[in-house]
């Protein structure tokens, strides 16, 4: 039986107004919700270096996550010739690897060190980058290749994550935001490049390579922030103590 | 807000010749208030002959003049430990001295009383009560023998033994508590519910007391009737920090440059900038002298945890007057204008400097370097300081070779430092600082710092000169790692003898149970260096591999049982 498209929209309606209901009834503000702060309070973590940095880590795991992910039908369709159907059952088997490892990155992060994890992701995204943009004859090896890289980036999601909240435990808020955005952005700019450059040079192949190039980067990124964290963390708990 | 109290006492002599009880109050003013608290204790002497006045008066004397004078950085009970065994060695030696005062001891039951709970030790039969919402409950346990015809012969008491055993209790005071401190000559004749029905019969103490002696008396008692009433109104409120700043709000000064003058001090060069704080070489403009100056990041400026976190460890850092930790200039807040704090200066380098210089750390200049490291770490140990960050970056070597302990930044004593409110799980795992490489594999499980995980960083710090490796690998901000056995350190430096190998392996062990357990114990150790070992630990095969091994090993070769089986019937 078919709906068609636009009633799809009408029954996503369904678990919405659920959700909406559920909230209004129970949600309730934390007890202690720290006090609101000035947008000018809220830039002052961009003074930060660490700050740039995250964004940018985001911006490539993420960004090559959500980017291929949108990128994928219209690859496979193009360079293998697969029906949409097809196309988008390989995208999403390339998306659903993506995201189940998520967790896991962030538990190799917890046990081996949020660093070290992305040190290796970026390096093996980079290498599996770089052997995607030469192009596989076979739509199967092409998967061969695209799962293994959006399962790094995944893990690399989850990795970056488990990073963030603790770096900048003060300012959770608004860092969640501006490193999520920092995704977003990052997304768009490959599935643009990509597009760009099958345009422009009629393959995939330099679009590919400069996000590769992006990812390098982020391990050179990376070695700086390793260094400069090798230093004295968390504070003295004597400020808060009752004598 | 601080601890606020009404006292009221009594104390009768009764049909006896004279009163041997004594009372000693001592109720501080501000900051000794809140660091050490007050001081109540009731002693009862005990003798034949003359000497039990004296020794009751002596010890409550000495206790409460002595109480104060240890650093503040004790806890009530260490402090409270050292003063008493003080006390009965003096009783001791006059009794053993003169003849007329032989077989003199005294009872002794005190109580401290201090922002938010109290602290008593108890020796003899002098009782501490406690009503609290109308439940009276005694705090002490009577040390007298248990036979009908000895219930008043002491077990203990302060000078009947070379070895004093005191009885140590604590727990949090609420807004209304009333503490009763009772000789025998007044709980004997009473009984708990007289007392109970006297104790809230008047609401100010110093009624409460005089009721209490006096039907004591009337009822028969035949000793020295002696109560001391203590009414808690309000419970102390104010942490360490407000007590500092005193109400005043210095700010964070901006990012300094060389030949500007803040307050009396002129910059000559930036020594140090991390994350959080700012080092500076300052020249005091009228003496000329060279000083260290501290200060914060302007980055945090509004960070009030930041802020009073650099007045606490100016606080901490004032308290120990050792060559090893760099000493505090004493300046009052009113001199300064900006918030930081002012040390000594001592030209070299930190041994981090030294390694970064390619400086290589010989066998015998390490097991120096160790030697020193403990007799700093035993002064602050000693002092109940914990470090919390020892790394080769906080060790500074002069250029005389003297080596001092920088940095006391996340250091904490166990009388300030200490949460008082119950921490939870989440909390606990992020509330441990430090260098992640260098923290004590306990740390990481939520476990409080300790004299033990300071020995853990030094001997990572020994291993890290002598190799520039880490005995458990470099470990991340924000890991959890799993530990096993230290990486021996004569993988690295096959050179190193294996006394110096064994005694860092027990540093640097993840097993607290066999680590060192005091400073000075490693010190000893690397004293005795080659000449009297210690014998090497190996952890078996089967305890190293954990139990979890051996369960894969299992589940793999049961597979390749199952596996061969079918090939057995397939063919």
């Amino acid at each position: 039986m078919a709906y068609g498209w636009n009633n799809v929209f009408g029954l996503a309606l369904i678990p919405l107004c659920t959700a909406l209901a559920v909230y209004l009834i129970f949600a309730k503000d934390s007890p202690d919700t720290p006090p609101a702060k000035s947008l000018s309070q809220y830039l002052a973590i961009l003074k930060d270096k660490d700050a740039w940095w995250f964004m940018f880590f985001y911006s490539v795991t993420f960004g090559g996550f959500v980017g291929l992910a949108s990128s994928l039908t219209i690859y496979f369709n193009d360079l293998y010739a697969l029906g949409p159907v097809k196309a988008g059952y390989c995208t999403a088997a390339c998306v659903f690897a993506g995201s189940l490892v998520r967790p896991i990155g962030g538990l190799i992060a917890d046990r081996v060190g949020g660093i070290r994890t992305l040190l290796t992701m970026y390096s093996l995204a980079a290498i599996m980058l770089v052997i995607m943009s030469f192009g596989q004859p076979t739509y199967v090896m092409a998967l061969i290749v695209i799962i293994p890289t959006m399962a790094m980036l995944g893990m690399g999601n989850g990795a970056v994550f488990q990073l963030v909240p603790q770096r900048f435990r003060k300012e959770i808020g608004v860092m969640t935001g501006l490193v999520g955005m920092a995704g977003g952005v990052g997304g768009f700019y490959l599935a643009a490049s990509l597009g760009y450059f099958k345009q422009n040079t009629g393959s995939y192949q330099m679009g590919l390579l400069i996000f590769a190039g992006l990812a390098i980067l982020a391990t050179v990124g990376l070695m700086g922030v390793k260094t400069r964290w090798r230093t004295t963390w968390g504070s003295s708990a004597v400020t808060a103590a009752r004598v | 807000m601080p601890l606020q109290f009404d006292i009221g006492q009594s104390s009768l002599t009764g049909p006896r010749d004279r009163n041997e009880d004594y009372v000693g109050i001592v109720t501080p003013e501000s900051e000794q208030l809140s660091i050490k608290g007050a001081l109540i204790a009731v002693a009862d002497g005990v003798s034949g002959n003359a000497g039990g006045g004296e020794a009751a008066e002596m010890t409550v004397r000495t206790i409460s003049a002595d109480y104060y004078a240890t650093p503040d950085t004790w806890q009530p009970h260490t402090a409270l430990d050292k003063v008493l065994t003080a006390a009965n060695r003096w009783v001791q030696s006059q009794a053993n001295a003169n003849r007329d005062m032989a077989g003199m001891a005294t009872t002794l039951s005190l109580l401290v009383l201090r922002g938010q709970r109290y602290y008593s030790a108890h020796v003899g039969d002098t009782r501490i009560y406690l009503l609290r919402e109308n439940v009276l409950k005694q705090l002490t346990t009577d040390h007298v023998w248990d036979r009908p015809d000895m219930r008043h012969v002491l077990k203990r008491a302060i000078g009947l033994d070379a070895h004093l055993t005191a009885d140590f209790g604590e727990g949090n005071l609420q807004a209304g508590d009333i503490f009763a401190l009772l000789s025998d000559g007044v709980w004997d004749s009473l009984g708990e519910q007289v007392i109970h029905a006297g104790l809230a019969k008047f609401d100010t103490p110093k009624l409460v007391a005089e009721y209490l002696t006096e039907t004591a008396l009337k009822k028969g008692s035949l000793d020295n009737s002696t109560a001391v009433i203590v009414k808690i109104n309000t419970i102390g409120k104010e942490s360490l920090s407000d007590l500092i700043a005193g109400g005043k709000q210095l700010n964070v000064p901006p990012k300094l440059i060389i030949n500007e003058i803040l307050d009396d001090f002129e910059v000559a060069e930036i020594v140090h900038e991390s994350r959080a704080s700012l080092l500076y070489k300052v020249k005091n403009i009228y003496t000329n002298q060279l000083f260290v100056l501290k200060t914060l990041q302007p980055l945090l400026a509004n960070d009030l945890d930041s802020c009073n976190g650099l007045l606490n460890e100016e606080w901490l850092s004032k308290r120990v007057v050792s060559q090893y930790i760099p000493q505090i200039l004493p300046l009052s807040t009113e001199k300064r204008t900006k918030l930081y704090y002012v040390m000594s200066w001592h030209e070299g380098a930190t041994l981090q400097q030294r390694l970064d210089n390619g400086h290589h750390f010989t066998v015998a200049g390490t097991a120096k370097i160790g030697i020193e490291l403990m007799r700093g770490l035993s002064a602050l140990h000693r002092l109940s300081i914990i470090h919390r960050d020892i790394k080769p970056a906080n060790i500074h070597m002069a250029s005389d070779q003297r080596l001092r302990i920088l940095d006391l930044g996340v250091a904490y004593s166990k009388n300030v430092g200490k949460f008082e409110g119950a921490l939870n799980q989440a909390n606990k795992q992020s509330s441990n600082p430090g260098t992640p490489s260098f923290m004590a594999p306990e740390l990481f499980d939520g476990i409080e710092a300790s004299e033990q995980s300071d020995i853990y960083a030094a001997g990572v710090t020994l291993y890290h000169l002598l190799s520039r490796k880490y005995p458990h690998g470099e470990i991340e901000p924000f890991q959890h790692p799993k530990f096993g056995e230290p990486t021996a350190i004569t993988r690295y430096r096959p050179d190193i003898p294996a006394w110096l190998d064994n005694i860092i392996q027990k540093a640097v062990t993840a097993d607290l149970s066999k680590r060192f357990e005091t400073a000075e114990e490693m010190l000893l150790a690397l004293e005795h260096g080659e000449l009297k070992p210690l014998t090497a630990q190996r952890t078996p095969l089967i305890a190293r591999a954990k139990l979890v091994k051996w369960q894969w090993i299992a589940i793999f070769s049961f597979i390749i049982n199952i596996l061969l089986l079918y090939l057995l019937l397939v063919s």
